[in-house]
């Protein structure tokens, strides 16, 4: 007696490395994963304005002059629309994953808080407390 | 009745190496749904066209396809909603076998992978009441229909088969949050491992694409809440 043969022969796709550009969707997941990149040019400077601190007051006068710099300015602009549309993103997905209170009143909570904390920083750090 | 154009992608294993489009011409009106169009395709235009269905009522899950590269159920999709030619795909990220049919055994491995089943040591013949905050808890995640439209959508389990997948990950939820369930334990190390929820990056398409609104993006993004308090608390533990 023969033995069947299966006809079956699965044919199997491979992802492609441009799956991301395929749909809005994607991209604008990418998009949000992507915010990290200019916030790595601000945490560089950071860094380095601290460095400058430690050092003598030539230093201190060299990284004010580079964060005077046009360039710089725009980057950390950049870094500063980064991380507020990250904020927007990670604030609506938060309630979803911790559902603790409706999410409108955790979404604005968060808001609130963010806009109370950054509101403290420029006072402390802008001299005017 | 309009006329639409529908790209349908044809494999037949006996004969094709690759998978290619073929065109089809379909009547529809504003009640004609993918499904039924391509059921008339099956019935008046080529025998050959396999594909996969059953209620017809969105109910069943089996008639997932990708229409115009999203995953949709032929079902609930309408023709009265597309304007030009319409691409008719098998589920994205599974083998297909053949046409619109594909190969779903990775998906159910990864269902009972995680023990979509009430475990405990109740033996008693009396109900086992619940009150409605309790079945509050699971409700949402428990309408799933596995229809693997998910993990079309999900590019995570595209690159990576052995990830446990949105529908897994959401039905071990279901379960352990289940007033009636002490399996929690048993879940949890398919839960905590790099295929289960850490394997999310929290896309969210998949929440976009479920046709019964379950998001099963947030209960795999619970599920990571959960690993992170099962490891702190197996920390504690001699």
């Amino acid at each position: 007696m023969n033995t069947p043969v299966s006809a079956r022969k699965p044919y199997q796709s491979k992802l492609s490395r441009s799956w991301w550009l395929k749909h809005n969707y994607y991209r604008l997941y990418m998009l949000r994963e992507a915010t990290v990149l200019p916030l790595l040019f601000f945490i560089g400077c950071l860094l380095y304005g601290l460095y400058c601190l430690t050092q003598d007051a030539a230093h201190w006068q060299s990284f004010q002059t580079f964060m005077q710099q046009g360039w710089v300015i725009a980057l950390n602009l950049l870094a500063f629309a980064a991380s507020l549309f990250h904020a927007k993103t990670f604030f609506a997905l938060f309630p979803r994953v911790m559902p603790l209170a409706p999410a409108w009143l955790m979404i604005s909570g968060q808001w609130l808080a963010t806009l109370l904390v950054a509101a403290g920083v420029l006072l402390l750090f802008g001299g005017w407390l | 009745m309009t006329e639409y154009q529908l790209l349908i992608q044809r494999y037949d294993p006996e004969h094709d190496n690759e998978p290619r489009l073929q065109r089809f011409t379909v009547p529809g009106d504003h009640t004609t749904s993918m499904l039924d169009a391509l059921l008339y395709v099956q019935q008046k235009l080529d025998v050959t066209l396999g594909l996969r269905w059953s209620c017809r009522m969105a109910i069943c899950g089996s008639c997932g396809v990708m229409v115009n590269g999203i995953p949709k159920l032929g079902c609930k999709t309408f023709l009265r909603d597309y304007h030009s030619e319409i691409v008719i795909e098998p589920l994205a990220h599974f083998a297909v076998e053949k046409d619109l049919i594909v190969d779903m055994t990775q998906f159910l491995a990864h269902l009972s992978a995680i023990k979509p089943y009430l475990i405990n040591d109740y033996s008693g013949t009396a109900m086992h009441k619940q009150t409605p905050a309790q079945l509050a808890k699971y409700q949402q995640f428990s309408n799933c229909i596995n229809c693997g439209l998910c993990y079309s959508a999900c590019p995570q389990f595209g690159l990576n088969p052995e990830f446990l997948g949105p529908a897994a990950i959401t039905l071990a939820q279901r379960y352990n949050l289940d007033s009636r369930d002490n399996g929690k334990a048993a879940r949890m190390p398919q839960l905590n491992g790099k295929n289960g929820a850490w394997g999310c990056t929290f896309v969210g398409f998949c929440s976009d694409v479920c046709p019964k609104q379950l998001d099963p993006a947030a209960a795999v993004n619970q599920a990571k809440v959960e690993s992170a308090k099962d490891f702190i608390i197996s920390m504690f533990k001699p």
